[in-house]
């Protein structure tokens, strides 16, 4: 029991350690200032900066910034589409895989130009290295890039004075890519690959099998010398190709869209503890740091640290809930005591869908930082997780992925609950709201509401529509309550632009592969205009001074307010839901 | 005009990346990976004579008497076939809810099929990952009590003694890294390869 505990206190102490120092670099390199890496990159920069004939020093203006993001995204879902779509005629294409249905496709593209990587595909049987590699890791470098650009607009609003400027897109990009993500994945791929992650362009590997198997009539495996097979198979395959080097930024740039199906759960993803280690902090890594970035940037680091308080506390009430009950398992797998579930030379708790070398607490570790993080890739099936082992994850999503959330828009998203906030309370106390020094206005409060309530809506708007469609059932891998379960994860996944799944749930239909294909894009484009807009706004509003009416963001009692608004929006809207899933599941399994 | 900047700026921002983060980046750590760890870029293939059993990394699913076995899998075809068009085994997870009724089921088949192969082991409660499907449908381990479980059945049908079995496992036995980091596992492709005299 010390060693689980020993290991959950590792990874969270590592988390906020690197964090830390990660933090004042990345406000250094988006100022444009001085660091280690200026001498090697600065000529690079500069160099991109001309082949996309970009000025530097032009400075934007909310306008000309939300629609250089929108074009900029645009044009990548174009040119992704037409990858997937084209993958036959491309090259680098060894087991010769055709292009994808163009529903799939437009479902895969949106899902990785809105930094979602839901997967209704399987990696490893659907895509080439071209489409892997040119394709999609390329989107999983812009996009959390996309998201930390937004996010330094809005800090550059937030304390601006009447300058109308709030950077240049173009520029913000070209410089999280460059210096924070590109060296952070160059680290993480050669630690994956000296675990034992694969990185080549090899045709896959085909091995011999030490026990071939059977095929019935039916297609059904068999024993081999089953009298009923009429087939034998003696091979099975090993899947090559670049997946270290996807692995890194799928981890790091809040994506998750694994190079397998399976996710990080396979071994060649993820091959050892250590990798699982690095790969889980980078999940929250870049996340963490963007909270403290913004008290660096407002020059007031306590306002950083509180909203990292409230963040940190949502972590770990989560990450306790779903390890106790992964721990506990269930009646189910216990058998009225022929199976042993203690600690004694194994993980024991609920084994199913976990890796023997992850057991219980890596995968509960996993399970509350990716959903945590607006990642979605899973080290361990969560719907096989127990019924509120598998909740925790759904709330965390539909929270709005604020809890640290993705690269970029998780604070953005979080700084809406804090206007929200401060506005409701003033409300109690009879004051003006200020955030920062800056009167918050009607203005102000309808882009924090729309970052409010977007997620919510989107999630219940997208499992009602699928709920609808007595097609759906179809899509099922477990009947009841848990059936709805795999639905309401679908829709939240896609509507928190997280990624992962239910995975038994098929999500390849065309209807699905629309109604959540829509929600990703809402999720991510409508925040990031009122993000764009409230930036804008804010930017022209004079300071006022700090007086003794003002209310205080930083302290504790301001951390509880957040938590509780946070919570309190969450309930409201999901509450109903979830008690028809896993609260549900989970009472019929005890009674 | 500006719009029409922005929309051109954004396309060449597309394709600059597409080369510096498709292209570039992908060689990059291809070329690093396969200078510094040549073994694991490749798959960590375990290769005897010339034969390809297997990667230390994918799990095979055993079921004879002479061999240990692993996690639950659930193999299939239809995924991958070879050149030739042969079927190629693949493997999935299970994505039962462990609160359901097919899930139940499902766990007492195994526990009747393992309490078949035991006769020695009685009633005693069998370690929970023998009995359960893993993340990804292929581990390649499992956990020493599972090990330690099937060694008298081993020791039986090989001919081999309860030292020599246990020997194998322990030689196939990875602790957690640094002390703390995740579980204690043993390598079952590795053990059934010693088992057969394969591997040495």
């Amino acid at each position: 029991m010390t060693d689980e505990l020993l290991e959950y206190g590792v990874y969270l102490a590592l988390l906020v350690a690197l964090a830390i120092p990660l933090s004042a670099y990345i406000n250094k390199v988006m100022a444009g200032e001085k660091t280690v890496f200026t001498r090697v990159l600065v000529p690079v920069e500069n160099v991109v900066y001309r082949c996309i004939r970009v000025d530097k020093n032009e400075d934007m203006g909310w306008k000309r910034y939300l629609v250089s993001a929108l074009a900029f995204s645009a044009v990548s879902l174009a040119g992704l589409f037409a990858i997937l779509m084209l993958q036959g005629l491309l090259p680098l294409n060894p087991e010769g895989l055709p292009g994808l249905s163009w529903d799939l496709a437009f479902n895969t593209a949106v899902s990785f130009v809105t930094n979602t990587n839901w997967q209704a595909y399987s990696g490893e049987s659907a895509l080439s290295y071209f489409s892997q590699a040119l394709g999609l890791t390329v989107q999983n470098f812009v996009t959390p890039a996309v998201g930390i650009a937004v996010l330094f607009a809005l800090f550059r609003g937030m304390v601006s004075e009447g300058h109308p400027g709030l950077g240049n897109f173009f520029v913000d990009v070209t410089r999280a890519t460059l210096f924070v993500l590109i060296p952070l994945a160059l680290v993480v791929t050669v630690v994956n690959v000296w675990q034992g992650s694969p990185q080549n362009i090899n045709d896959y590997e085909t091995v011999q099998l030490l026990e071939p198997v059977g095929v019935d009539e039916a297609g059904n495996i068999v024993d081999a010398d089953d009298p009923a097979a009429v087939e034998t198979i003696d091979q099975a395959t090993v899947p090559m190709g670049p997946q270290a080097s996807q692995v890194a930024i799928k981890q790091l740039g809040t994506n998750g869209g694994g190079y397998n199906g399976v996710n990080s759960a396979s071994a060649l993803e993820n091959p050892t503890p250590l990798s699982n280690l690095i790969q889980c902090l980078s999940l929250l890594l870049i996340p963490v740091a963007c909270v403290f970035s913004f008290g660096r940037f407002v020059a007031d680091r306590r306002q950083g640290r509180a909203v990292f308080a409230a963040m940190f506390i949502l972590l770990l009430a989560a990450l306790v809930t779903i390890a106790v009950f992964e721990q506990m398992g269930t009646p189910q797998l216990a058998a009225d005591g022929q199976v042993y579930m203690g600690l004694d030379g194994q993980s024991g708790g609920n084994m199913e869908g976990k890796e023997t070398r992850f057991g219980v607490t890596d995968s509960s570790l996993w399970a509350a930082f990716t959903t945590a993080a607006s990642n979605g890739s899973v080290n361990a099936m969560h719907d096989s997780f127990t019924p509120i082992g598998g909740m925790v994850p759904i709330i965390l999503m539909a929270l709005g992925e604020v809890v640290f959330g993705g690269v970029g828009c998780g604070l953005y998203g979080m700084l809406g609950f804090v206007i929200l906030t401060v506005f409701i309370a003033g409300l109690m106390v009879g004051r003006t709201p200020e955030y920062l020094g800056k009167k918050i206005s009607p203005k102000e409060m309808r882009m924090a509401v729309i970052l409010c309530i977007t997620t919510p809506l989107l999630i219940l708007a997208g499992a009602g529509v699928m709920s609808f469609d007595p097609a759906t059932v179809d899509s099922l891998n477990n009947p009841g309550m848990h059936g709805f379960s795999e639905v309401l994860y679908a829709a939240t996944s896609a509507g928190g632009n997280n990624g992962s799944a239910f995975a038994g749930f098929n999500a390849n239909t065309p209807l699905i592969n629309m109604v959540l294909g829509l929600e990703m894009l809402a999720n991510r484009f409508v925040p990031i205009v009122a993000v764009c807009v409230l930036a804008g706004s804010l930017c022209t509003r004079p300071k006022v001074a700090t007086s003794a009416g003002t209310l205080s963001t930083s302290n504790a009692m301001f951390v509880f307010l957040l938590v509780l608004m946070v919570l309190l929006v969450g309930a409201l809207t999901m509450f109903p839901a979830l008690a028809l899933g896993p609260v549900a599941e989970q009472l019929t399994m005890v009674l | 005009m500006k719009q029409a900047r922005t929309w051109g700026s954004a396309a060449l921002l597309f394709l600059v990346t597409t080369v510096l983060c498709g292209v570039l980046y992908t060689a990059a750590c291809t070329g690093i990976a396969q200078l510094a760890f040549p073994y694991q870029a490749n798959g960590s293939i375990i290769e005897v004579d010339g034969t390809k059993y297997g990667s230390e990394l994918v799990g095979q699913q055993f079921s004879d008497d002479d061999h240990m076995w692993g996690r639950v899998m659930s193999p299939s075809t239809g995924t991958f076939t070879d050149a030739e068009g042969n079927d190629i085994l693949w493997y999935g997870a299970s994505n039962l809810s462990p609160a359901g009724d097919d899930f139940a089921n499902a766990v007492q088949d195994r526990i009747d099929q393992i309490h078949a192969a035991h006769p020695e082991k009685g009633d005693e409660p069998i370690p929970s990952d023998l009995v359960t499907n893993s993340g990804s449908g292929f581990d390649p381990h499992i956990s020493p009590a599972a090990a330690e479980y099937q060694v008298e059945r081993l020791a039986k049908n090989t001919g081999k003694s309860v030292s020599e079995i246990r020997d194998i496992v322990e030689r196939c036995t990875e602790q957690p890294q640094l002390g703390i980091l995740g579980e204690a596992r043993v390598n079952v492709l590795k053990v059934n390869l010693m088992l057969d005299g394969i591997l040495q």
